[in-house]
């Protein structure tokens, strides 16, 4: 008796999440008055399987049907069959997908193919478009999706740092505390600058073997995989002031006697430091990826780091994962002299920006239910407990909701550092080509964290290379 | 029964429209495609540039340093999987208690699919939480296929000879069952030990079967992708980036679609050359058997 009577609680519960979606829908009328001509059309979609995605999926997506009758299929996958699928797709202009994931650095080779959906004429359409939508409460991410003319190829659904965050429960802890000034003869705190990091990352390791707990003082994404490349262009190289992958945006060269900074003294010896930091992290960390830093984040033997905001709800919230819920905050990353100064100033930055936007494929054989679709995934009464979901905002009035505020206290400070220092951050440059340069920029660094090269011969080799493959290309 | 011309054509137009569509086409397209330089993140499109990627072939040093990596662990893989599978049919042909059980669990690995095979030997590889590296820390010996390249490349081939050997063996086991009687009888009178049975005997009779199964290794072992993959990715650095493994990263990654053209080109050239010096010996140990 008492099961079946749970069984009818949790059905009634999984068909009153929707109906509760449904019951935050600003303007309903409107909703089902514009997708009426689309009834029982059939979207789809592709997306990396990320909590927003997820979240979308689970929740959204029902709604939505339900709402309008339009029925959508969206696939979620790795971030590699995701990009397969969708390059494929928009290559060939075969029209299996009405809307895609595009993913922040990936917008430029997109646009650059004209593969993508100029939107604009959509946002004007009233038709179509909410009134509600209003396209200027978008925060800057938006801009990263805008053509040469300012014209909109994506509409923001995830946005999130990359940057630092560590352990407050052994930050505070006064023994801890007082061990590491008697060492350092300075007091534990956020670090400012790479020489603390160090020292922090050190510390704690040598803590954890003296200790006999297993604890380590650094965490990296050190795998023979793309993450790597990215981690050294997105994380290590900006904030030791090697902006934009090393590449002289102006002429699209990376080598020092080409203008570009890649096998500067600088990023030679932020490279070095990469790979002499992987003793302070897990024996395991060069078969990590970004999932895998993150993951043992959550187990609880890492103190500081630097990880994937998209990752921070879980760690802040899930106890099946995170063992560290209510023991993190978060903060910037520490800078080389001069480095914050310029990022100030809009000539440089700390870290990455990363997120991603829905779009539309120029082959896309529903366009305008498409259309509806990106707009209830992104509309403003939702974004809120979207965040809640899934860590993410992309919208400025999200921040002023008592939710973004409970949420930030349980996230260490997440939004503050967002809303506050997020414009010390950056998304990829503009770099069309990404994909094929990271494969080779991966090459060559994951040869120096293997020791087959050392990081002088790496980059210069690694410049040299990317100089001739960016001809090849024709820049 | 007379069968008319049309009516063989008619029979075989299905297969034949399928072998063409599925096969031949795409094969000429990569020949087409590998005369060009090609990439999808190129400005440039496509441009016309003759033998240009096949030229850049023979220097290009990771393309060669990854053939021979490739051809190493063939090598490797098959000059361990083949005379152990031997060894092993050879004590399956005896009766032992346990035999049953151990044939069952022998052929396992053969079941599972190349993907899960290598998801498994992850988790048995880990340096973090993994049996192995936690077992052979306990006998002194510091285990972790993330920094040592020598550990990472014996594990492929450990992983490899563990899937397949079992495939080795069943394929011998069969060879074993059909051999003719009269031969060994004839040994027996003759006063042969079991040495002396098996090296003039078995050994012989038995060469076009293992010539064939060595056949079918190479190709496999030469193609091999899914395991290696999901174990190392190909690391770390460059120990384990076999051939297989840096033309799919070529294709999927750089978007290199003409010089990756060409590159399949090249090793399907290889291979016929392989495939077609095993057949010859093949052939020539049937004729002699």
């Amino acid at each position: 008796m008492r099961r079946r009577l749970l069984t009818v609680v949790f059905v009634l519960c999984f068909l009153l999440v929707p109906t509760m979606v449904f019951a935050q829908v600003a303007n309903p009328d409107w909703w089902k008055k514009a997708a009426e001509p689309y009834k029982g059309v059939v979207i789809h979609g592709v997306s990396e399987s990320t909590p927003p995605s997820k979240a979308i999926a689970e929740i959204a997506v029902p709604a939505f049907e339900e709402l309008t009758g339009i029925k959508v299929e969206l696939e979620t996958t790795s971030w590699d069959e995701m990009y397969n699928k969708e390059i494929q797709d928009m290559q060939a202009g075969a029209g299996i997908y009405d809307f895609v994931y595009l993913e922040q650095d990936a917008v430029y080779s997109y646009m650059e193919q004209d593969w993508l959906t100029d939107l604009t004429p959509f946002v004007d359409n009233a038709d179509l478009t909410e009134p509600d939508f209003d396209l200027p409460d978008f925060t800057s991410f938006i801009d990263y999706f805008k053509g040469k003319d300012g014209e909109l190829y994506g509409i923001p659904f995830e946005a999130f740092l990359k940057t630092y965050i560590y352990r407050t429960d052994l930050f505070n802890d006064s023994d801890i505390q007082a061990a590491f000034k008697e060492k350092y003869g300075y007091d534990l705190a956020v670090p400012t600058t790479w020489e603390q990091y160090e020292d922090i990352a050190k510390f704690f390791t040598e803590y954890g073997k003296e200790k006999g707990i297993e604890l380590y003082g650094h965490v990296a994404q050190a795998k023979t995989h793309p993450c790597l490349a990215y981690e050294l262009c997105e994380t290590i190289w900006p904030p030791w002031g090697v902006y934009n992958w090393g590449i002289n945006l102006e002429n699209m060269r990376t080598s020092v006697e080409n203008g570009g900074t890649l096998n500067s003294d600088t990023a030679k010896e932020a490279l070095g430091w990469y790979v002499d930091m992987l003793q302070y992290a897990p024996p395991g960390v060069r078969t990590y990826t970004w999932d895998e830093a993150a993951a043992v984040f959550g187990t609880g033997i890492i103190a500081q780091g630097f990880l994937y905001m998209e990752n921070l709800g879980w760690l802040a919230h899930d106890p099946d994962r995170s063992v560290v819920i209510g023991k993190v905050a978060i903060d910037i990353p520490p800078a080389k002299p001069g480095v914050m100064e310029a990022a100030e100033a809009g000539e440089g930055y700390i870290g990455y920006y990363d997120g991603g936007a829905w779009g539309i494929p120029y082959c896309s054989k529903n366009k305008e239910a498409a259309w509806l679709f990106i707009q209830w995934c992104t509309r403003k009464e939702w974004q809120p407990e979207f965040a809640e979901l899934a860590t993410t905002v992309v919208r400025k009035s999200a921040f002023e909701d008592p939710i973004i505020d409970e949420l930030n206290v349980a996230m260490g400070g997440y939004y503050t550092v967002m809303q506050e220092k997020g414009h010390l951050f950056a998304g990829c440059p503009p770099l069309p080509m990404q994909t094929p340069l990271n494969e080779l920029y991966l090459q060559w660094i994951s040869r120096a964290v293997a020791g087959e090269v050392s990081p002088e011969e790496c980059l210069d080799n690694l410049a040299k290379e990317a100089d001739e493959l960016m001809e090849e290309l024709g820049y | 029964m007379r069968v008319k011309k049309t009516q063989v054509w008619g029979l075989i137009s299905p297969t034949l429209i399928l072998m063409i569509l599925i096969g031949v086409i795409p094969v000429i397209y990569v020949i087409y495609l590998s005369v060009f330089k090609y990439s999808v993140f190129s400005k440039t499109g496509m441009v016309y540039v003759g033998f240009d990627n096949f030229r850049k072939l023979v220097f290009d040093a990771s393309f060669l340093k990854s053939l021979s990596l490739g051809l190493t662990f063939v090598a490797i893989c098959c000059l361990v999987e083949i005379p152990l599978g031997l060894l092993i049919a050879n004590v399956l042909t005896y009766e032992f208690k346990g035999k049953g059980v151990f044939r069952t669990i022998m052929a396992l690995p053969l079941a599972m699919a190349p993907v899960s095979i290598g998801s498994m030997w992850v988790l048995l590889t880990n340096p973090d939480v993994g049996p192995l590296p936690y077992f052979l820390g306990k006998i002194g010996v510091d285990y972790n296929i993330g920094v040592n390249a020598t550990q990472a490349f014996a594990t492929t081939v450990f992983m490899d000879v563990w899937h397949w050997t079992p495939f080795v063996i069943l394929t011998f086991m069969a060879g074993l069952a059909s051999l003719p009687k009269d031969p060994y009888e004839a040994s027996l009178v003759d006063g042969a030990n079991r040495w002396q049975t098996f090296r003039y005997i078995t050994l012989p009779l038995l060469r076009p079967v293992i010539l064939t199964t060595l056949f079918i290794r190479i190709m496999d072992t030469f193609r091999v992708f899914d395991e290696v993959w999901m174990l190392t990715s190909g690391g770390p650095g460059t120990a384990t980036r076999f051939v297989s493994i840096h033309l799919v990263r070529e294709v999927l990654r750089s978007m290199n679609y003409g010089y990756s053209s060409a590159m399949s080109l090249f090793l399907l050239y290889l291979t016929i050359v392989i495939c077609w010096l095993l057949l010859t010996f093949i052939s020539i140990s049937q004729e002699e058997v």
